[in-house]
């Protein structure tokens, strides 16, 4: 898998790779806007990270160039202003996804990992992990054609998880992750170890191995 | 509270009023006294009359005698009678109050007299002639009549120039002042002053502007200072994000490790939060939120609600809501969300455990309660960074957003504590 990162910020656009990079992804940089043009024009990408505040242009122009050259590359906006705005314009224009820096890895991966799927599986919106089938579209999963009822919130960790494949993931960025906004708000995280607890025991009643292991006490990982 | 022009009229009436009443008794002295002037003047002429034309007659001395009689019975007011008084002896003039027999009304009249001693053949005689003369009282009543009726005019007068000038006059100055009135600092509105020909009007135009524009500016270079740091601040924050991200994916940990990570990561996560509500104050401030669009408050608030369910139960809150049907606002849909949400995350962390929350919505408004122990200091509720309560993990700036959304769609923001529940009401 090809990503090209699009990012002034040496420091950020290392760590991204260097997270990433433990998934097989291969990351490409380009850390001007001239450099995200040549190499967009050049190569294909499954899929594109772009800063917007790039020091020699608007990184908008990138993602209308893209448009117009009609490449279904994969794009996910990064962005230091939270502007609603910005953010609807970027997803008319044709972005996929939308990060507000500073943003977790993981939520990066999970989103990455969402976009190449529904790329890669344009007529199926199906991924396989092991013996689980999710459904993007239809939010439902299967566990060897058993479907297993899951609430959006577990449905949505599930994703998490497989989006980040043996990474550890601590308890407050899943905090964040499942309450946005609101997670520093609420002291109080013990309701992502509720929401834990449940997925492991519908994914334990139908069989499915325990791919989801606890570590140091109240951080995660998904052994797929 | 006075008007300015009201009091200048005020001095001015006073001062009317003092000089015209002094010029009562100053007309009245001199009208008394040009009266009693001719009237002695006439006396005089009479007495001369009666002495040359008596003596003209040539009569003999009963005839005289007849005469005099016959003269003191029909010229009223004169009287003539011999005298042993010198010829030498000097007029005297008086002034007597009696009645007048001759007229019907039972009036005391004011005669000015003269008596002289006159000689008609080598006789003396004492002629008298009295003049009616107007009263003293009513010269007086008189003028003070006349002078009052002036000084209503001039009063009539002072109104009436009053009430135009001040329209006309203070024109300039209402322009400048409704022009104050509107202003504010958080719209972008730079404010122009109509020009004025008027010396001191234009004085305070130029001086308000000049300090308008300092504050202006000043205000401006502080909200760009805080946009931009926190702009600023993005990166740093995302880099140390992910460091840590990464940090945490490194092989043998300890636990202890683990937990400072995640201390560090709470954090982190506390000073972007700040951070983005900073930003978001700066954007409010801006003017950055369309707030047209019509909203159904009653189906956001129960959205609201439905998210924050598991945190209700987590503490083990029990939420008691009425929430009328299909109550409208009109106001920017993210904003709202973001109130009501900061309101109802209060009434979480802000709860002890198995409190109440009350939510209550109706076309006036919104209503926040939930459980406390002693009452919040209202002046300091609503400021940015203000500490109300023994928590540490809010970001400071939650109901300071509250309020300036609040300002954003000129709602008011109400708190109350009573029955041992904090009380947020929000009147549409």
């Amino acid at each position: 898998m090809k990503i090209l990162i699009i990012e002034d910020e040496n420091e950020l656009a290392d760590s991204i790779s260097e997270y990433l990079s433990e998934e097989n992804y291969l990351c490409e940089f380009a850390r001007t806007y001239n450099q995200a043009l040549e190499k967009i024009e050049s190569f294909h990408y499954d899929c594109i990270l772009l800063d917007i505040m790039l020091p020699d242009g608007n990184g908008m122009n990138i993602l209308e160039e893209l448009k117009r050259q009609d490449k279904q590359d994969g794009v996910i906006i990064i962005s230091a202003k939270n502007a609603l705005d910005d953010k609807i314009k970027g997803l008319q224009i044709g972005a996929d996804d939308y990060l507000t820096k500073p943003f977790h890895l993981s939520e990066l991966a999970a989103r990455i990992y969402s976009i190449i799927r529904r790329k890669q599986f344009r007529n199926t919106n199906i991924i396989q992990q092991n013996e689980l089938q999710i459904d993007l579209l239809g939010k439902t999963v299967k566990f060897k054609n058993h479907p297993i009822e899951l609430t959006k919130k577990e449905f949505n960790l599930l994703l998490y998880f497989i989006g980040n494949n043996n990474r550890i993931i601590s308890k407050s960025t899943l905090a964040e992750h499942l309450s946005g906004d609101f997670a520093d708000m609420l002291d109080n995280h013990d309701f992502v170890y509720a929401h834990i607890k449940n997925l492991k025991k519908k994914l334990n009643e139908v069989g499915c191995k325990n791919y989801l292991k606890t570590v140091y006490g109240t951080g995660y990982k998904w052994e797929g | 509270m006075n008007k300015l022009l009201n009091k200048s009229l005020k001095s001015f009436t006073i001062y009317a009023l003092i000089v015209l009443a002094t010029s009562v008794p100053a007309y009245y002295f001199l009208v008394d006294s040009i009266w009693l002037r001719e009237l002695d003047e006439h006396n005089e002429i009479v007495a001369d009359r009666t002495e040359k034309e008596l003596n003209n007659l040539n009569l003999a001395e009963t005839e005289l005698n007849q005469s005099i009689t016959l003269w003191n019975k029909i010229q009223p007011g004169t009287n003539l009678e011999k005298t042993t008084l010198d010829k030498n002896r000097k007029d005297s003039t008086y002034t007597v109050l009696r009645k007048n027999p001759y007229v019907a009304h039972d009036d005391i009249d004011r005669f000015r007299g003269l008596s002289r001693v006159i000689k008609i053949y080598r006789e003396n005689y004492l002629l008298t002639v009295e003049t009616n003369v107007e009263e003293t009282e009513e010269t007086a009543i008189a003028i003070a009549i006349l002078t009052f009726l002036f000084f209503l005019i001039l009063v009539v007068g002072f109104l009436i120039l009053n009430r135009r000038l001040s329209v006309k006059l203070w024109q300039p100055f209402r322009n400048t002042l409704t022009e104050l009135k509107t202003f504010n600092l958080n719209s972008q509105s730079n404010i122009s002053f109509e020009k004025s020909n008027i010396l001191e009007f234009e004085e305070l135009n130029v001086a308000l502007n000049k300090l308008i524009e300092h504050t202006v500016s000043v205000y401006k270079s502080q909200k760009e200072f805080t946009e931009n740091a926190s702009h600023e601040l993005q990166t740093p924050l995302a880099i140390i994000k992910n460091k840590l991200d990464i940090l945490l994916q490194k092989e043998a940990l300890t636990d202890r490790q683990y937990q400072i990570i995640e201390d560090i990561n709470k954090a982190l996560t506390r000073v972007s939060r700040i951070n983005k509500n900073l930003l978001l104050l700066a954007k409010i401030e801006n003017h950055q939120f369309d707030d047209s669009e019509t909203i159904n408050v009653s189906e956001l608030t129960e959205e609201c609600l439905e998210q924050l369910q598991e945190h209700f139960s987590n503490k083990e809150l029990s939420v008691h809501t009425s929430i009328e049907k299909d109550c409208v606002v009109t106001g920017n849909r993210v904003l709202i969300e973001v109130l009501i949400n900061n309101l109802l995350l209060n009434s979480i962390r802000h709860n002890s455990q198995k409190g109440i929350v009350e939510v209550k919505l109706n076309q006036t408004g919104l209503f926040i309660s939930n459980s406390g122990i002693i009452t919040l200091e209202k002046e300091h509720l609503f400021k940015r960074f203000k500490k109300t309560s023994e928590e540490s993990s809010g970001s400071g700036l939650g109901l300071a957003i509250v309020e300036q959304i609040c300002k954003r769609h000129q709602w008011t923001i109400d708190y109350k504590f009573q029955q041992e529940k904090h009380t947020f009401k929000i009147s549409f």
